[in-house]
């Protein structure tokens, strides 16, 4: 490693470090966070722009003006946030707001920030390959940072909160008077049969339009039909979900009554397309060559699905799976008009009676917030149902790696 | 139902017969192919003789591949393919509506350009065919006949149950020749089996079809006019979809009819 990386990658953590601590106070909604989080923000842009610099000498393009421009705009954007008046009064213009001057000077640094990354990635696509080689790695890890930072944060967060609720009683019993005592123990059951129903049910249905689209079909207009139906069912809104299985599972099929049943078909039809997409790329991604090997040594078009398609593709179908099931294990919409009620319906006995669930759960206890003591309950139930989700993905990884094995 | 069974039964026995000369195992009578509108086949003349090896060579592109999946219906597996023609196995036309493709891909095996063994056991591999077909055969002694007519059994008979993945390229293919063998079939096909190999590996595919020519009829796809000198005892060669000249291997590497085999053969294409 060059020198040259050491410091950049250096003022890198800095920055990041920087851009945590900002995160943190803007969470404790703290003023600081503006100004840290945009300070990092230009840190990032620094070193960007250093090894753009960097670039420019060594290719001896000699392309000082940006950073003049880029020199000129920062010195200029600190110097008027210093002489704006603090704090900023609109009173006169009839706007009854008051800004603080740090807004301003974080606003500045964040635009200077972001015009700085700007004219330090330019460079990098006039150079050949290195340039455009170092350019793409600060990008990626930037962007990496970005993504892994709030999923951090939300975990964090939920951990810190729900921690202290979580008790063996809250754990093992039934609500009691709104929220304010007892437990979840219902909810748990509930949203654990809740989603396994809901896999059984979409598992042979995704995996079989899976195959049909993948491996029968011919490329027409009914798999195009086919597959913008199933396009437009995931981006459906999961509300819209939680009412047509209400007009149709339970004012139809099921009497005017919720029931687990009528939530987890529900819940199937939103995973549906999950499941199916996945597993069609699954299918897709098994090579064309092993396909032409079984159907030339006499094995039907079944028997080559079944032997050669179906158990390499099955890690990339369990994932996706899973991963829907995730999704379906949070949602609300969906089961609040179909299948759950907030208490009351005790531990999951049948199919056809109403359970109690997670997600629902902890709406309700939202909702009761500033009426009854049931803050904490809240937070605990939250770190139940993240647990809970962590946890199914975790069983995804288990399954796959076991699989991989196999095959 | 029951008439609709009973019609299918008597199509099965009247499957289009014809009594092909002494030796000719397959017979490819006036076989046209399209892919969608682009003619790859025009009308195609060709028999193939019993325990030989025939040879397909001719120009990237003209037409081999087409021709030889055309022997066992694999180019059903493309839906653009349509075909016009006849193809005789054993006196049963392949392209009846009547015949079963599995049936005939279990008869006549194929071994492709690029090694593709499945990515499980040496011993699955082997025993897939046997498997898939109901065959009822006892799987060590088939898996061991099989990878000992292929060449290969020395190489791998104390690993039978590792994955075929972990094989060298040319074992590979040689594996897959063991895997067609498995169906007990009565010819093989090969497209450019050695296309992937080095001379090594070559050599002994090319000992390997010599032996096979014993028990089984062989066609081969090669880019190689030295391979198909040596291994082929008859040549077709082909040109933009048309067979130009068919013979003894002697007589079309020594005394070609016409122009353009001469050109090719000797290099001097273009
Ligand atoms: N799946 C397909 N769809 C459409 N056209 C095809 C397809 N496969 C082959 N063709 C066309 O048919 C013609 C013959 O192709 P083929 O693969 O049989 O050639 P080849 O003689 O085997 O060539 P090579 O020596 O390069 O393997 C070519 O013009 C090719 O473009
Ligand atoms: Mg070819």
């Amino acid at each position: 490693m060059s020198l040259r990386k050491i410091i950049a990658l250096w003022i890198f953590i800095v920055s990041a470090g920087v851009a945590i601590y900002g995160f943190w106070n803007l969470y404790n909604q703290s003023e600081i966070g503006y100004w840290t989080m945009a300070g990092s923000l230009l840190l990032i842009s620094v070193v960007c722009y250093a090894s753009g610099i960097h670039h420019h000498i060594i290719s001896k393009r000699q392309k000082g003006l940006p950073m003049l421009v880029y020199g000129t705009f920062v010195l200029s954007a600190a110097a008027l946030s210093i002489y704006i008046p603090n704090p900023l009064d609109l009173r006169p213009w009839e706007i009854y707001v008051r800004i603080p001057n740090s807004f301003f000077f974080s606003l500045f640094m964040l635009l200077s920030g972001l015009f700085g990354a700007y004219l330090s990635f330019r460079p990098f696509y006039d150079y050949k390959k290195e340039g455009a080689q170092v350019g793409a790695y600060y990008v990626f890890y930037l962007t990496l940072l970005f993504t892994l930072f709030p999923l951090f944060l939300i975990i964090f967060n939920i951990v810190t909160r729900g921690m202290g609720g979580i008790t063996w009683e809250f754990l093992t019993q039934d609500i009691v008077s709104m929220g304010e005592e007892g437990g979840v123990f219902p909810a748990i059951l509930g949203t654990l049969a809740m989603i396994s129903l809901t896999a059984i049910i979409v598992l042979p249905l995704g995996v079989g339009t899976a195959i049909y689209l993948a491996e029968y079909a011919k490329k027409g207009l009914a798999v195009r039909v086919i597959r913008t139906a199933v396009n437009i069912l995931q981006g459906t809104p999961s509300i819209v979900h939680g009412l047509f299985g209400y007009a149709f599972f339970v004012l139809i099929l099921f009497d005017g009554k919720k029931c687990l049943l009528a939530g987890a078909l529900t819940l199937a039809i939103l995973t549906l397309p999950i499941v199916t997409r996945s597993a069609e790329e699954a299918l897709n991604s098994i090579p064309g060559e092993l396909r032409d090997a079984s159907l030339a040594l006499g094995a039907t078009k079944w028997q080559t699905i079944r032997k050669m398609v179906l158990p390499p593709s099955l890690p990339g179908i369990l994932t996706g799976t899973v991963l829907g099931l995730g999704r379906a294990a949070g949602e609300t919409a969906p089961i609040m008009f179909t299948a759950v009620y907030f208490s009351g319906a005790g531990t999951p006995s049948s199919l056809l009676k109403p359970v109690q669930a997670l997600p629902y759960h902890l709406l309700s206890l939202y909702r009761l917030v500033g009426y009854r003591d049931v803050e904490q309950q809240a937070w605990a139930t939250a770190l139940i149902l993240l647990m809970i989700v962590l946890g199914i993905n975790f069983i995804a990884i288990i399954l796959r790696e076991k699989y991989r094995q196999r095959f | 139902m029951f008439a609709k069974i009973q019609e299918l039964l008597e199509k099965e026995s009247s499957c289009e017969r014809t009594d092909l000369p002494d030796r000719v195992k397959m017979k490819v009578q006036d076989f046209d192919l399209w892919y969608d509108d682009i003619q790859a086949l025009k009308s195609v003349d060709m028999d193939v003789e019993e325990n030989k090896v025939t040879a397909i060579i001719g120009p990237s592109g003209c037409g081999k591949s087409t021709l030889i999946r055309s022997l066992n219906r694999m180019n059903d597996t493309i839906p653009s393919v349509r075909t016009e023609g006849k193809v005789w196995l054993d006196g049963y036309n392949i392209y009846d509506d009547v015949t079963d493709c599995v049936d005939i891909r279990r008869k006549v095996g194929m071994v492709f350009q690029k090694p593709n063994p499945f990515p499980f056991s040496i011993e699955n591999n082997v025993f897939y065919g046997c498997e898939v077909n109901g065959m009822d055969v006892d799987k060590d002694k088939t898996v061991e006949r099989c990878l000992k007519q292929a060449a290969i059994w020395d190489e791998v008979k104390d690993r039978l149950d590792e994955n075929a993945l972990s094989l060298s390229g040319g074992q590979q293919q040689r594996l897959c020749i063991a895997r067609a063998l498995a169906t007990e079939p009565e010819v093989i096909l090969m497209d450019e089996p050695c296309s992937a190999l080095d001379p090594i590996a070559t050599a002994k595919i090319e000992d390997l079809i010599d032996e096979l020519k014993k028990d089984y009829t062989v066609v081969i796809v090669t880019h190689n006019m030295q391979q198909a000198a040596r291994v082929s005892d008859y040549t077709a060669y082909m040109y933009l979809g048309e067979l130009i000249e068919f013979g003894k291997t002697t007589q079309i590497f020594e005394n070609p009819k016409k122009k353009s085999t001469e050109k090719y053969i000797t290099g001097r294409f273009g």
